[in-house]
């Protein structure tokens, strides 16, 4: 590392830079009275939260679709309501133990993807973009009508499913909770659960940035996760949750973890090979003799099976389905979220999700505070910035809208991505 | 985007400032259009309310029989109560002359709101019978929410089943109209550049709000003031986005998938800034209001339908023309076509693209406020048409002009008079799963059977009803 | 055009090739006493203008066999008709004697009939030997459900990955295994497809323009590799401008203008033959026949 700084310019450069703004960074953090604390702390419990959590498991599935293999599904929204649906109808409609949503919601997907993809696949990409998100829409429309209440609970949404799943937590309903793995309420069971993910996640993101800073040095890579398990668990203590939705929180990044490992190897498979082929060259691999359309109808639905998990995990973290939950804008933050941390990268799609919550909390309660110190007004050179404190959510989704446009005009391959691997517009 | 966003309330007068500041190519544009964008942000009042708000509106709604329009009436004294999601009341209150009730609540999270039946005035009965909503934390797009309850003593009194068709035919051809109005540009769009740009449907709203902000703000004749200059804002609106992003993106040659994505960026941009600007609820034109419709043979038309109708049609017949015989016209479906040919024929492609930018956004704006006076105008007015845009040009055939107007406008027929059944089994009396068929779809899933023939068309025909075979593979 | 210099180098199977075609008689839609792929009445257009009108056509099993024309004379489309990559509007076409009609792209592959492109498909973004080992049609990992299961395709993977630089080393690409396909130049790049479709383990190989853009050294190993195939059991179809390299290559000539074959014979018979020379000519608007070729 230091011999690197010391020879590289390049290095040397961006050290600088780096440090200036961070200079620059605290000192305008000093110079404004804010409740520091309070900020980082809403921001870290969003990078470990439910948000992130379920949005990195969607991002996994649509990772599946365009990162690897290319099909513009805009309709991620429309899978995940599969999942909160299946869920959700064990309880109102069905009446039998929520485990069954599990097979319901893959079945769900694989119908809804059929329906997408048989008439799309063969044409040119754009028209899947179309279709899908159009078709997600429909779902929405369904199941949010009076029509279907006797199925779907309209506008109203579903609770009380999944009771045996919330009820039996070992967490106080009431009570808050960090990640924390050594806080006295975590036994030993969620110790360990929590160092492994902890564990994982520091090993994975270690691995990656010391690949980026230098690719062939070994000692590096041995370092580097363990000082990103300390940051981890820096930022872990921090956190701070609610009871209520404490259990599904773990459960889901567990299945988090066990989704992004189940797409890795997916992807390192011969059947990944053929998707990232197909993804650069339709045509090449059909000449090879392989069933594109069959092949990209298989990555629709399983990226959608995935991204059923994400509406089960988010349904049973807050106990209830809401249909506007899964509108068109879902579908656009999540496809944020995967560029963000890059295309065709599981690790991308994990922690670009993280990083999109974090930089939203971070924006929100960053502006709330501003807000409350400006006495429920904010000014800049003289120009009302916000005269309220409901429009920050406006400010929070715009900045997130121009990183979307300005990372696919400047760095389409996100944090993690790899840019030499980037075939967004290989048909 | 960002600047033209933030600086709306700071551009005040002085946009050219602005411009400069921001130092793009075809500074003129960027003038005339941070002037129409400052007209949003000049007269825009900021929302102000110190918390959230839960407004309940209770309304009968009453069916006429000859017409088959409902009018709602207000219904006062009926006591509405807000719990949270540990079942304390957070607030009650008796709904006012109007038919309104606002209860303030203290934080954006789940309540259930409850209807006392037994405060309703005698022989009244709420329509599906189900006094409790639900509001989630994430219906508080913006401070308040609004629900709505109605009651309805509003049996349908039997019209005739010709008289319901041709009102709801007539309602659904205006309709495809103004879908049709709002995607040519998306379709031309398509056609010249390959770019699928998702924020089509905030070009839209741009016209839907300038001109509502100049109609009911600043109180100019909507027909004869508001809406020309917000269409023609909308025009240098659209021309703005491609100059500003498109076109240098095209110049570094970035592809249309990241091209696409960024539209989906720009959308979500634009939709937050029009929201911050002009606030979250429902805006009526203070223009045409009270509406009183008139008997043309078998339908019930308003004089403003009557006149948005007849503007739309205009407006398309010259489109269509101006592509029929204009020079400029021709290029444009040549360059749709095939635009290397075309511009190894001498056409200037950025030109023509320049035009299908300026004129899409146009008839965009147009679309908008149309749509804005039959509902209401608002920021999500253009993001919900974005559907049926798409789904209207797919089954038209992408990237063809005239199927994009003809395939709107079957789309925008099609669903309003989907509602109404086809009575080929008199009494109903067709099996459960194909009641639909008899009775029409439920309105509130009338969008349904128009993405359903959008698919239907994508199997048997993936063209599009006027599109080529070679455009597809 | 020097007719008699390469006989002297002819292989065992080249002669048994020639042999097998000497019998045929050099007319358009002639009959093959074995052919591999038999196209009767094979028509399609574009927009009303006729791009394949083939009334028959077949090719001889174990040959190597030249497709040559004026551009625009339909022999890629017709090309892709056969591959399945587009259909005819009217005719019938079997390959082995199975008929190929409604049997999609990939099936034909899979049956044993490989195609190459014009513009090389090369997967830059992905590794030589990534390239090489999608060729493959014998992996089971292909299929999701065992693609999760490493220990069910490990085996079939590395005997694909050793064949696969069997076949690098055979076509001089063994040097650039792990390299990007991006980084290879143009005449590499039409090796590697060329190995690629390989893979498939063909019976019938069909490249299009396999020399365009391939710097005389590696047009001459080319060659010889394309003979290779020939020995190896398979039959070649190519595309080729350079009428040197037909006539030094081919067992048979195949002649398109307009849609249509005009003219099948030995390179000898070709040559000479007024027809060609007339196609030639009529599409390039007096230019000389030889010079163009």
């Amino acid at each position: 590392m230091l011999a690197a700084l010391k020879n590289n310019p390049k290095i040397r450069r961006r050290a600088i830079v780096a440090l200036v703004v961070a200079a620059l960074v605290v000192w305008a953090a000093l110079s404004l009275h804010l409740h520091w604390s309070l900020v980082a702390t809403a921001t870290l419990t969003a990078v470990f939260g439910v948000d992130a959590m379920y949005f990195a498991i969607a991002a996994i599935g649509l990772n599946v679709q365009f990162g690897y293999s290319g099909l513009l599904n805009f309709g991620q929204a429309g899978f995940m309501a599969c999942g909160a649906y299946a869920i959700g109808m064990t309880a109102h409609y069905w009446h039998i133990s929520f485990w069954w949503g599990i097979p319901m919601a893959i079945a769900y997907a694989t119908v809804f993807g059929l329906i997408m993809g048989i008439p799309t696949l063969r044409l040119r990409s754009d028209y899947l973009a179309i279709v899908t998100i159009a078709l997600a829409e429909l779902v929405r429309v369904i199941v949010r009508s009076v029509t279907f209440k006797k199925y779907f609970n309209a506008s109203d949404g579903i609770n009380g499913f999944g009771k045996t799943f919330i009820e039996t937590t070992p967490f106080n309903q009431s009570g808050r909770y960090s990640l924390w793995p050594f806080d006295d309420s975590v036994n030993l069971f969620g110790r360990v659960l929590l160092l492994i993910i902890f564990a994982g996640m520091s090993v994975m993101l270690g691995r990656l940035i010391a690949e980026r800073i230098r690719r062939d040095n070994k000692a590096l890579r041995l370092v580097s996760p363990f000082v990103m398990f300390g940051i981890v668990m820096v930022g872990a203590k921090q956190t701070e949750y609610g009871g209520l939705g404490f259990k599904s929180l773990i459960v889901g990044w567990l299945v988090v973890f066990v989704l992004g490992f189940l797409v890795y190897m997916l992807m390192r498979s011969p059947w990944g090979r053929v998707l990232k082929g197909i993804r650069e060259d339709e045509e090449a691999v059909r000449s090879l003799g392989k069933n594109i359309y069959s092949y990209k109808l298989q990555a629709l639905i399983l990226g959608g099976a995935i991204a059923t998990f994400a509406g089960m995990m988010f349904s049973l973290s807050r106990g209830s389905v809401q249909p506007d939950n899964y509108s068109r804008d879902t579908t656009f933050f999540v496809l944020t979220a995967l560029v963000l941390g890059g295309l065709a990268k599981v690790t991308g799609s994990i922690v670009g999700p993280m990083v999109y919550w974090g930089l939203s909390q971070f924006l929100s309660v960053f502006l709330f505070e501003l807000t409350k110190a400006g006495g429920g007004r904010v000014e800049l050179l003289g120009i009302p910035i916000i005269s309220n404190s409901s429009q920050i959510g406006a400010y929070v989704q715009i900045a997130l809208g121009l990183m979307l446009v300005l990372l696919m005009v400047f760095r389409p391959q996100g944090l993690f991505g790899n840019r030499r691997e980037m075939a967004l517009d290989g048909r | 985007m960002w600047h033209a966003g933030g600086g709306f309330e700071q551009a005040r007068g002085n946009s050219s400032d602005d411009g400069a500041q921001l130092n793009l190519r075809p500074r003129h544009l960027l003038g005339l259009l941070l002037a129409g964008l400052t007209v949003l942000g000049l007269f825009a009042s900021p929302v102000d309310a110190a918390d959230f708000t839960i407004k309940v509106r209770v309304q009968n709604q009453v069916k006429d029989a000859t017409t088959g329009k409902s009018t709602k009436e207000p219904i006062a004294g009926v006591k509405i109560t807000v719990t949270g999601a540990d079942g304390a009341v957070v607030g009650e209150g008796l709904t006012d002359d109007s038919g309104l009730v606002a209860i303030v609540v203290p934080l954006k999270a789940a309540y259930t709101v409850t209807l006392d039946e037994s405060t309703l005035p005698e022989g009244f009965a709420l329509e599906d019978g189900v006094p409790e909503r639900s509001i989630s934390e994430d219906n508080f797009l913006t401070d308040t929410v609004t629900i709505t309850f109605f009651t309805g003593n509003a049996e349908r009194t039997s019209v005739g089943y010709w008289t319901q068709l041709a009102q709801r035919a007539a309602d659904g051809a205006r309709f495809g109209l103004i879908l049709a109005m709002c995607a040519v540009g998306l379709s031309l769009i398509y056609g010249t550049t390959g770019l699928t740009n998702f924020a089509h449907g905030e070009l839209v709203t741009f016209g839907a709000l300038v001109a509502y902000i100049l109609n009911t703000e600043q109180h100019l004749s909507l027909l004869f003031l508001a809406a020309p200059i917000a269409i023609i804002a909308g025009g240098f609106f659209g021309l703005l986005t491609n100059e500003v992003v498109y076109s240098p993106l095209r110049r570094r040659k970035i592809g249309l998938i990241s091209q696409m994505i960024v539209s989906v960026g720009i959308s979500i941009v634009l939709k937050n800034v029009f929201l911050r600007i002009v606030g979250g609820r429902p805006k009526t034109f203070a223009s045409f209001k009270n509406q009183v419709c008139q008997q043309m043979g078998p339908v019930c038309v308003t004089p403003r339908e009557t006149i948005t109708a007849v503007i739309s049609l205009v407006l398309l017949v010259l489109v269509g023309v101006a592509l029929q015989k204009t020079r400029i016209g021709k290029a444009t479906r040549a360059v749709s076509d095939n635009s290397e040919l075309a511009s190894s024929t001498g056409i200037d492609s950025q030109k023509i693209i320049r035009i299908v930018w300026l004129v899409g956004g146009m008839l965009a704006a147009a679309g908008g406020i149309f749509r804005g006076l039959d509902e209401s105008a608002s920021p999500f007015l253009g993001g919900g048409l974005l559907f049926l845009m798409f789904a209207g040009i797919t089954f038209g055939g992408l990237g063809s002009a005239y199927g994009a107007l003809v395939g709107s406008f079957v789309i925008g027929l099609f669903v309003e008079t989907s509602v109404i059944g086809i009575p080929i089994a008199p009494g109903g009396g067709l099996p459960a799963p194909f009641s639909w068929l008899h009775t029409g779809v439920p309105s509130e899933l009338k969008v349904v059977p128009a993405y359903v023939a959008m698919i239907i068309v994508l199997l048997v025909r993936p063209q599009g009803i006027l599109g080529r075979r070679e455009r597809v593979g | 055009m020097a007719a008699e210099t390469v006989k002297t180098t002819l292989s065992e199977t080249a002669t048994a090739a020639r042999a097998a075609l000497s019998g045929v008689e050099a007319i358009p839609g002639a009959e093959k006493p074995d052919p591999v792929m038999t196209a009767v009445g094979v028509r399609r257009s574009f927009g009303g203008i006729v791009a394949v009108d083939v009334d028959r056509v077949e090719i001889q099993r174990g040959s190597i066999t030249a497709l040559i024309g004026p551009n625009g004379a339909g022999k890629t489309t017709f090309f892709n008709l056969m591959t399945g990559f587009d259909t005819p509007d009217t005719g019938t076409w079997s390959f082995n004697g199975t008929s190929l009609e409604k049997v999609a792209a990939h099936k034909t592959a899979a049956m044993g009939m490989v195609r190459t492109f014009q513009l090389t498909k090369s997967l830059t973004k992905m590794s030589v030997i990534e390239n090489m080992k999608l060729g493959a049609t014998d992996q089971s990992g292909e299929k999701w459900w065992n693609g999760i299961l490493p220990f069910r395709w490990r085996a079939e993977e590395h005997a694909i990955e050793a064949r696969a630089d069997e076949l690098l080393t055979r076509f001089s690409l063994g040097h650039m295994r792990n390299e990007y396909a991006g980084t290879l130049s143009g005449g590499q790049r039409k090796l590697l497809e060329m190995s690629r479709a390989l893979m498939t383990r063909p019976q019938l190989v069909m490249l299009d323009e396999p020399m365009a853009g391939v710097n005389p050294a590696l047009k001459q190993s080319l060659n010889h590799h394309i003979r290779g195939l020939r020995d190896e059991g398979m039959t070649v179809l190519f595309v080729e401008h350079d009428m040197d390299m037909v006539h030094d290559l081919s067992d048979w000539v195949i002649v398109m203008a307009e849609g249509r074959i005009i003219a099948e014979g030995t390179p000898d018979q070709i040559s000479s033959n007024t027809a060609v020379i007339d196609a030639y000519l009529g599409a390039h608007q007096g230019k000389s026949f030889l010079e163009d070729m």
